[in-house]
């Protein structure tokens, strides 16, 4: 029964992982806090509901259609509000600020698309079928799930260590102007970061919103929580940090709700976010590059 | 005097939510990226709506006990946050918010859960709440013209500077912590003692959009910037009605357009020109006159 819970744990929690990439992955470069990350999360699941419900597209094709409108959402963002806010010097707190109105405009927009209704992908979306696995019960999804997260998450790897782009936006993450100096356009940088962390999260949009089956407009709200815990725990800019440390809050949070009780998963998951503060605020693994403390 | 009726309920309503926008103004004022001020006024509302109706303490001592519970939610968030960069201050703080709603929802035989703490008697009315607004604004502008305002002035505009010049930054974070934490509880408990009713979701993601868009609207130094603030964000709506119903979406632009182009707010930007124009003035006519002074001097 344990190991069951820690299986979907896994599972959940690589999900989270997938989204927290994104979140960490722009903070780490850009200093970007940006709190609308949720929300490109949940269009990316609507985009996906959407075309499986209207346009009756294939999941293979539903799913690409997902981590494309998140990348595109994402790719608006930083082209509608945080360029313009670049541009006029805005500080740190003024990203944090314009992405919570980001935020509350996209969760509008959905709300008032879907009139606040919960919405849930007709049934057999997904085939239905489970495995024995040394006395596991493992789903079908869950394997796709899993599989999905490693390549994307070596994917994401190569491009940042093994590619020109990558190392300029690891350049960029570094000093911006240093590499603006050394002939980096940082503009390209942003681009390409704000694109992939939208992909991401529209991706992680859309499977989750199948896993539980329920696609609303405040699922980004919960999914950002868990997030804060992820990329504090993994260290702010950490690729690998992201990835165990979601793995981990997933598995937390799946053995809270089954022993203890749904509402207090939530407090546990916070209750560890202040802990980590308290004892280790720059984490467990090193980030791209971080300063955290101000005295 | 009809007037004055028709609209009493929203006159109420802008000074319950300056307070609320005093408390998120005392931590920007500090430089503290924190976005508590909801998860303040949950504790606040719940706490001096408990202890009014479950104790025999009476209305002020349960409104203190209410400030003192706030006080120490902001201690307890400063232990971690106060030595922290602006961005986790943010995460932690936002997460608080989000576990003050679902913990009061889970503590339903204390707090009523989604169904609400209700039938609390209307005690904040107008009389009350204008003098309480009236004593904050007034301690505000005490506590800017002291020692521990011109820290967090020097803190706001550059923490390496302001650790240069001697100023523990961390504990005036504290301070700042526990004075958002008390004004954020004030602002609840007079929601509770206002409304009859509170519900866990009011002190939610809404709350913390109006109370951030109130401080930024109207500025970050100057005591009348959120009440300035708070007023245009409530007024607004009421006045065009047909923006009633996209009034989220278009808070949400307000926000993303003001921190671009306006990112001092209005009662700072229009003090600043202000001040630059009567420095230019005297310029010219004091000049011939202290000419004529140095040589006696």
């Amino acid at each position: 029964m344990l190991a069951q819970q820690l299986l979907n744990g896994v599972v959940v929690g690589a999900v989270y992982a997938l989204f927290s990439l994104g979140l960490t992955l722009v903070f780490g470069m850009h200093r970007i806090l940006n709190l609308a990350h949720g929300a490109v999360f949940m269009w990316g699941a609507f985009i996906g509901y959407f075309a499986v419900t209207i346009g009756h597209w294939p999941l293979w094709l539903a799913f690409l259609a997902a981590v494309a409108g998140g990348g595109l959402v994402s790719v608006a963002l930083d082209l509608l509000v945080f360029r313009p806010l670049r541009r006029h010097q805005g500080d740190e707190f003024g990203t944090i600020v314009a992405s919570i109105g980001a935020n509350l405009i996209l969760m509008q927009l959905a709300q008032q698309a879907t009139n606040a209704q919960t919405l849930r992908f007709p049934f057999g979306t997904f085939p239905v079928v489970f495995y024995n696995l040394l006395g596991l019960r493992i789903s079908l999804q869950q394997i796709v799930i899993l599989a999905a997260v490693v390549v994307i998450v070596v994917g994401l790897l190569l491009f940042l260590f093994r590619t020109s782009l990558g190392s300029e936006a690891r350049a960029v993450a570094v000093n911006e102007q240093t590499a603006m100096l050394l002939g980096v356009n940082p503009g390209k940088v942003y681009f390409a970061s704000f694109l992939i962390a939208g992909m991401l999260a529209g991706a992680a949009g859309v499977i989750l919103g199948i896993a539980f089956n329920t696609v609303t407009y405040v699922m980004g709200e919960a999914v950002m929580l868990q997030a804060f815990v992820v990329i504090v725990l993994g260290g702010l800019g950490s690729v690998t940090g992201a990835v165990l440390s979601g793995i981990l809050i997933g598995m937390i949070q799946t053995l809270t709700t089954a022993y203890i009780s749904t509402e207090l998963s939530d407090a546990v998951v916070f209750g560890l976010l202040f802990i980590v503060l308290l004892i280790r605020p720059n984490g467990f693994f090193s980030g791209i590059h971080t300063e955290y403390r101000v005295a | 005097m009809g007037f004055m009726l028709t609209y009493r309920p929203l006159f109420d309503l802008i000074c319950i939510y300056s307070v609320l926008a005093f408390s998120q103004y005392v931590a920007l004022r500090a430089g503290l990226f924190s976005l508590a001020t909801p998860g303040f006024a949950s504790i606040g509302g719940y706490a001096g709506a408990i202890l009014l109706k479950d104790t025999s303490l009476g209305p002020v001592l349960s409104g203190l006990g209410a400030i003192l519970c706030g006080v120490t939610a902001g201690l307890i968030l400063s232990l971690p946050l106060a030595k922290l960069r602006g961005a986790f201050q943010s995460i932690a703080t936002i997460g608080f918010v989000q576990i003050m709603v679902s913990l009061t929802l889970y503590a339903q035989p204390l707090t009523g859960g989604p169904l609400g703490f209700n039938a609390i008697p209307k005690l904040a009315t107008t009389s009350v709440l204008v003098p309480i607004v009236i004593v904050l604004v007034a301690l505000l502008a005490i506590i800017n013209r002291s020692g521990i305002g011109r820290a967090f002035d020097a803190i706001r505009q550059d923490y390496t500077v302001a650790m240069s010049l001697g100023i523990s930054v961390s504990r005036y974070f504290r301070y700042a912590f526990a004075l958002s934490g008390a004004i954020g509880a004030l602002g609840g408990c007079l929601l509770a003692y206002n409304t009859y009713s509170i519900q866990p979701d009011i002190f939610g993601f809404p709350m913390l959009v109006i109370v951030i868009a109130a401080v930024i609207l109207g500025g970050r130094a100057m005591v009348a910037g959120p009440l300035v603030g708070t007023a245009f964000l409530i007024i607004l709506p009421e006045l065009i009605r047909p923006l009633a119903d996209a009034r989220l979406l278009l808070q949400g632009l307000l926000l993303i357009l003001v921190i671009i182009y306006l990112p001092q707010g209005i009662v700072d930007s229009l003090t600043h020109r202000w001040k630059l124009r009567r420095a230019m003035r005297p310029a010219r006519s004091e000049q011939p006159e202290r000419a004529h002074g140095l040589p006696s001097a």
